[in-house]
């Protein structure tokens, strides 16, 4: 928190507790779930890239922190993609609807697109998949200003959303041909990749789709891109240095084990290179998005 | 032990080393980051508790240990930040300006890694509008071969001692478990000069990834806080009460504490405030909930406020003398 923010006080009450009943919980294969919750101050106000923190069940002392997927301001509903990679999410896997779970949000530094770069690329891997759903429909949904988002998504395991076959998108090769239907029905290009012979999937990592599409591009075209990457930190790499290598900006969103998820305990601080030299910035509130030359800089 | 009583609604509020405390609770150094960073959050203020300990603040800016720094084990969590901080300076010239001292009774937290450090730390406290010293005295010694100033007696003293030769604020001198004998390293912290004392720091502990055969924090070890280590905060708030009750030395109690029992609880064994941090991790809101139930507590009890239930603890047998084992 800087000085100026501080003194403002403007940062006060930004972020809610609300006790969220579960709607829906969605299973899909390779224990993925998709949680819905009622929580309407926080999905009034969450941005592509904000996370909420989240009690997964009585007993467990930390909260985990869940990317927001998608924030339905009218229904006043969250959706949570997430897989079970511990005790934490297993339990909240077992919460049904009618249950009540806390849910602290939103919290964190969304993406910001930049409306000179309307050609957003959007990568996402495995459980960093969400924020790219929530940041594609949000641009599809502005009315004004022309954003053009391509998704490209890279699992190892089956996608958790219903896909469909479409045709060839300029720039990317005819074997990834399944799309998410979700995103389709709203004019938002997506595309698959995946090393597990999905079907209808580019077989490749999803960075190597990226940089085919945009070697596909004019040199004009490359100036009007922006990326956004989010999933483990060796995809993520991968995307950085496919950025830095069309010279396109690229923002990343981090994940690293939280405590307090509010700036108050620097418990999930990495480095970041910034003007004055390396920092520990704190992923949840200076982050989660932060530009990809900061945490990934090229090797010396 | 249930008596009705007349006349206004109890009072939570108190006096600790001569400030005035709004609630018994105060915030611990370490969870809140400088004050403000927990007014994020609808519903939180700092009028909820008594005071807020200020993230543990060095002579020159440091930047921490490598992820991972926090860890959750059962009923607990290890964390190994390192003292991220931005130095002295900054906090002096450009964080405590920008405080509400209104709000809460602000306390800063001083490390260091020789006794100098610490001196000329509090130094720079003393010439502030914060409002007591917490010396934090478990950082190594890396004139000793980095053994911890809080593990014997001798260098919590000379510490303590440095420390009080700069200032006139009130002095809070923060124990560590991680010791053999507690009560007489609180015997010497009392003699250098410290006016109340925080009982119990973090468990020293680690966690290991059998499948990669590595530690998890980055840092190796780490500080185990929480529920898990309830129990043996609570005993040493005892055990530090029988040195320091009889002085008049007053205790922040703080361990694992997460609701008013557990509140409640340590207040009797001898607090006279009580530390909330990993349980404000899962319930953000969880002081005012402390606050009420404290309030009824003292209520149902026939108490005009906190004084006549700390150290209230009933012993058994004739001489109160605990077995040890």
């Amino acid at each position: 928190m800087t000085t100026a923010e501080t003194t403002s006080k403007s940062h006060r009450g930004t972020i809610f507790v609300e006790d969220a009943e579960i709607l829906e919980q969605f299973t899909h294969p390779a224990d993925q779930f998709v949680l819905r919750v009622r929580a309407p101050r926080i999905a009034e106000v969450a941005m592509p890239g904000s996370f909420a923190h989240i009690t997964c069940a009585p007993g467990l002392p930390m909260r985990r922190p869940l990317s927001i997927m998608r924030a339905d301001r009218d229904e006043g509903t969250l959706d949570f993609l997430y897989k079970i990679v511990g005790e934490g999410l297993g339990r909240l896997s077992q919460r049904r609807p009618g249950d009540s779970v806390s849910v602290l949000g939103p919290i964190g530094q969304p993406f910001r697109p930049d409306p000179e770069r309307p050609r957003s690329l959007l990568i996402g891997g495995g459980v960093g998949i969400p924020p790219m759903v929530f940041l594609a429909e949000h641009m599809a949904a502005g009315t004004d200003s022309g954003w053009q988002p391509l998704v490209l998504m890279g699992s190892e395991v089956p996608f958790p959303f219903r896909l469909t076959r479409v045709g060839e998108h300029r720039g990317l090769p005819g074997a990834a041909s399944a799309a998410i239907e979700d995103l389709q029905a709203k004019d938002i290009v997506s595309r698959l990749a995946s090393m597990a012979d999905l079907d209808g999937c580019y077989r490749g990592y999803v960075t190597d789709l990226a940089a085919e599409w945009l070697s596909g591009l004019a040199d004009k075209e490359i100036d009007e891109v922006t990326m956004f990457a989010c999933g483990p930190t060796p995809m993520l790499e991968a995307a950085a240095a496919v950025a830095r290598r069309f010279g396109v900006p690229c923002q990343v969103s981090l994940e690293e084990y939280m405590a307090c998820a509010v700036g108050g305990c620097a418990g999930c601080a990495v480095a970041v290179r910034t003007d004055d030299g390396v920092a520990m910035k704190r992923v949840c509130v200076d982050g989660p998005v932060f530009d990809a030359e900061a945490v990934f800089p090229p090797a010396a | 032990m249930t008596t009705a009583r007349n006349g206004p609604p109890p009072s939570i509020a108190s006096s600790f080393c001569g400030l005035h405390f709004a609630s018994p609770i105060v915030l611990l150094s370490g969870c809140v980051g400088f004050g403000e960073e927990y007014t994020r959050i609808e519903g939180f203020s700092n009028t909820d508790v008594g005071g807020v300990v200020l993230k543990g603040t060095t002579l020159e800016p440091r930047l921490g240990n490598p992820p991972h720094r926090v860890y959750e084990t059962p009923m607990g969590m290890l964390n190994a930040i390192g003292l991220q901080n931005p130095g002295v300076e900054h906090v002096v010239s450009s964080i405590l300006p920008a405080l509400d001292f209104g709000e809460t009774r602000f306390i800063a937290n001083v490390c260091g890694s020789t006794i100098d450090d610490y001196a000329e730390v509090t130094r720079r406290f003393d010439d502030s509008p914060i409002d007591a010293i917490e010396i934090n005295i478990s950082c190594p010694n890396i004139k000793e071969g980095g053994v911890a100033f809080g593990n014997v007696p001798e260098m919590s003293a000379r510490v303590v001692e440095a420390c009080r030769k700069v200032t006139g604020k009130p002095i809070i001198t923060k124990l560590s478990p991680n010791q053999t004998d507690i009560q007489t390293n609180a015997r010497y912290c009392i003699e250098a000069g410290s006016d109340a004392l925080a009982v119990i720091n973090t468990i020293m502990g680690m966690a290991i990834d059998a499948e990669k055969r590595q530690p998890i924090i980055g840092n190796v070890q780490g500080g185990l806080s929480g529920p898990a280590i309830k129990p043996i905060a609570l005993l040493k708030v005892h055990q530090v009460y029988q040195v320091a009750g009889p002085l008049g030395i007053p205790i922040i109690g703080q361990g694992g504490i997460c609701d008013t029992n557990d509140a409640l609880e340590f207040i009797v064994a001898g607090a006279s405030a009580v530390g909330i941090g990993t349980g404000l991790f899962y319930d953000p809101l969880l002081c005012r909930t402390i606050n009420s139930g404290i309030g009824d507590y003292l209520a149902r009890h026939g108490l005009e406020d906190i004084s006549g239930l700390i150290g209230s603890l009933e012993l058994p047998g004739p001489t109160g003398a605990p077995e040890v084992c």
